[in-house]
């Protein structure tokens, strides 16, 4: 077998390519840019094997799931109703959505059964700076954009993923007296999903938080905390570095001059996990990559 | 989780018995009480469990994986797609001009594209020959300066190709198992380590002794969690009810450094070996049941 494959191999290598077929239909041009455009959708995907995803299967998964699993017979018995709701066999709420009063209380609800579909698992890393002085001026978030670019690499559907969003611009919502009003630009936020998600995790890890010193670890809230907060129930792991942490950033190390002014950013670890213990849960992942946790 | 099982059927056995008793005691009161029911001897409770607990010691990979063929083509098509796609690069904010360091990226980045898209795809430089050399040169000393072309270790230890089964270092890209080979009354066997539970122990903590009694204290462990992850039961010579029935609790750990040192006369060997080798090594019965724990990669 191998004695057939190996000369097929030397005359096509995997890695290299031969000429590009020659291009016979007339491509059309886009309206906006008078750019060719090609026929199909050009999609860019993994390009190179991902080390920390690759642990996550090959180690992290297994372990965490043997920490996390609870063990259920049967299912579940249905909850007890305590909560009001209209009259479901009045007419006028017959048909109609009727959730209980008191919202769906969903931070008092036990987590879903373990299964192999719901291990715990990190959805996206999500980078968020809010820049004080763009509320006067808002030339002010250029640096903070530029720095999560040089950061991240992300832009607007990078690849041709359309749920790629970039670096977005996050607006005022509410109105405060004498500070903001609403749908001023005040900072600037990047999701990250995938193979960047991984990719700025282990730069984090290897580079970052090891050369911080005054950084010992993510401080845990003290054990007397309430389970039952929302913060403790998303199952969200979120930390901030300040502003003089951002030199350690390789991406950032290399022209560091170049920026005007270096602005701190919160991390926020987004997992799966939902429902009582969540948070305690998305900890425990984190800390598979690395990350420290401490406590006061 | 296994022990939470087995005390809830506990506690809804006592549950049932007391309801009985309740049952009765309104029945005595209201009929005279029946003398065959006091007389038939109860039915003998079956002995209780013997329980031991086993440790799967596991050596997590050190190495990543190499690519299957198809993942290199893969990978390298997905490079160059991203390549012709990527936003134009801003080398005024990254480099002052003129500067070394920009020549090295220049240079880098055409030996880059040539290897993506064909030696014809790239335009002539328009700078002389003698600039050309300088620049190489110049490139060269510096990445001598700063330590350049260092040679990576090989992906393959020396352990591999020696066949020695007890290094750490062996097979990087895969999931290791501590396998202990024992001889016990008069058998040779290959098995996890193993030992029994003391009275007042938890099962966890039974199974943290147990590992330093047989694989000695020169090592760092991890055990995972407090529940353990499988179980099994040894077939019995002979099935009686008089018997008390063998269980088997396997605790998942992991080695961070050190290395076994086996404790006492009845581990003969030790190996560290993966999935497939271990099928060859251990009883059908015993593989059975611990298959589905170990990882394929």
């Amino acid at each position: 077998m191998s004695m057939q494959v190996a000369p097929t191999l030397s005359r096509h290598s995997l890695t290299r390519f031969q000429r590009a077929p020659k291009i016979v239909r007339k491509l059309r041009r886009n309206p906006k840019t008078g750019l060719p455009t090609p026929h199909v959708k050009i999609v860019a995907r993994e390009f190179a094997p991902c080390r920390l995803e690759d642990h996550y299967h090959t180690t992290l998964k297994d372990d965490l799931m043997y920490m996390t699993y609870k063990h259920q017979i049967g299912e579940a018995p249905e909850p007890r109703k305590i909560r009001l709701q209209f009259d479901p066999e009045n007419p006028y709420t017959k048909f109609r959505h009727n959730p209980p009063v008191g919202g769906s209380q969903f931070h008092k609800k036990p987590s879903a059964p373990s299964t192999p579909d719901n291990t715990i698992r990190l959805e996206k890393i999500q980078l968020h700076t809010m820049v004080k002085e763009a509320v006067a001026n808002k030339s002010q978030l250029l640096p903070a954009i530029m720095q999560m670019k040089a950061l991240t690499g992300e832009s607007f559907q990078g690849g041709g993923q359309h749920a790629v969003e970039g670096i977005q611009i996050v607006k005022a919502k509410k109105s405060i007296g004498g500070w903001i009003r609403p749908n001023i630009p005040v900072g600037v936020k990047v999701d990250l999903k995938g193979q960047a998600m991984y990719d700025f995790l282990g730069t984090l890890v290897e580079f970052v938080l090891p050369r911080l010193r005054d950084f010992n670890g993510i401080v845990l809230p003290p054990a007397t905390l309430s389970t039952k907060t929302p913060s403790s129930v998303s199952g969200v792991v979120s930390f901030g570095l300040p502003p003089h942490a951002l030199v350690f950033f390789p991406q950032i190390e290399v022209n560091v001059d170049s920026y005007p002014k270096l602005v701190g950013m919160h991390i926020h670890f987004v997992t799966n996990a939902t429902g009582i213990g969540a948070q305690d849960r998305a900890r425990a992942l984190v800390s598979g990559f690395q990350v420290p946790f401490v406590r006061r | 989780m296994l022990s939470r099982t087995s005390s809830r059927c506990v506690r809804v056995g006592r549950l049932s018995i007391l309801r009985t008793v309740a049952t009765e005691a309104a029945a005595a009161a209201s009929e005279p009480p029946a003398p065959t029911l006091a007389q038939t001897p109860r039915p003998r409770k079956a002995p209780k469990p013997h329980l031991s607990t086993s440790i799967i010691l596991t050596r997590a990979p050190i190495l990543t994986r190499t690519p299957t063929p198809f993942e290199q083509a893969y990978y390298s098509y997905q490079a160059r797609i991203r390549r012709a796609l990527h936003n134009p690069f801003p080398y005024d904010f990254y480099f002052k001009q003129g500067t070394l360091i920009e020549t090295r990226f220049n240079l880098e980045e055409r030996k880059r594209e040539r290897l993506a898209f064909g030696p014809a795809f790239l335009p002539k430089e328009a700078v002389s020959e003698e600039k050309r050399a300088a620049d190489t040169a110049a490139v060269e000393q510096l990445a001598q300066q700063e330590g350049e072309g260092e040679v990576l270790m090989p992906r393959i230890h020396p352990s591999d190709t020696a066949g020695d089964v007890k290094s750490l270092d062996r097979r990087g890209k895969r999931n290791l198992y501590l396998l202990l080979q024992t001889s016990e009354s008069g058998k040779d066997a290959w098995r996890f380590p193993q030992g029994d539970v003391e009275k007042d122990l938890f099962l966890h903590q039974a199974a943290h002794k147990d590992l330093l009694a047989e694989c000695g204290d020169e090592m760092d462990t991890w055990i995972v969690g407090k529940a353990p992850i499988g179980i099994y039961k040894p077939p019995q010579p002979e099935a009686s009810p008089e018997m008390a029935e063998r269980i088997v609790f396997f605790f998942k750990a992991h080695i961070m450094a050190g290395q076994v040192k086996p404790q006492g006369n009845h581990i003969s060997d030790f190996a560290w070996l993966t999935k497939q080798e271990i099928e060859t090594r251990v009883d059908k019965h015993y593989w059975d049941s611990i298959k589905d724990i170990l990882s394929d990669y």
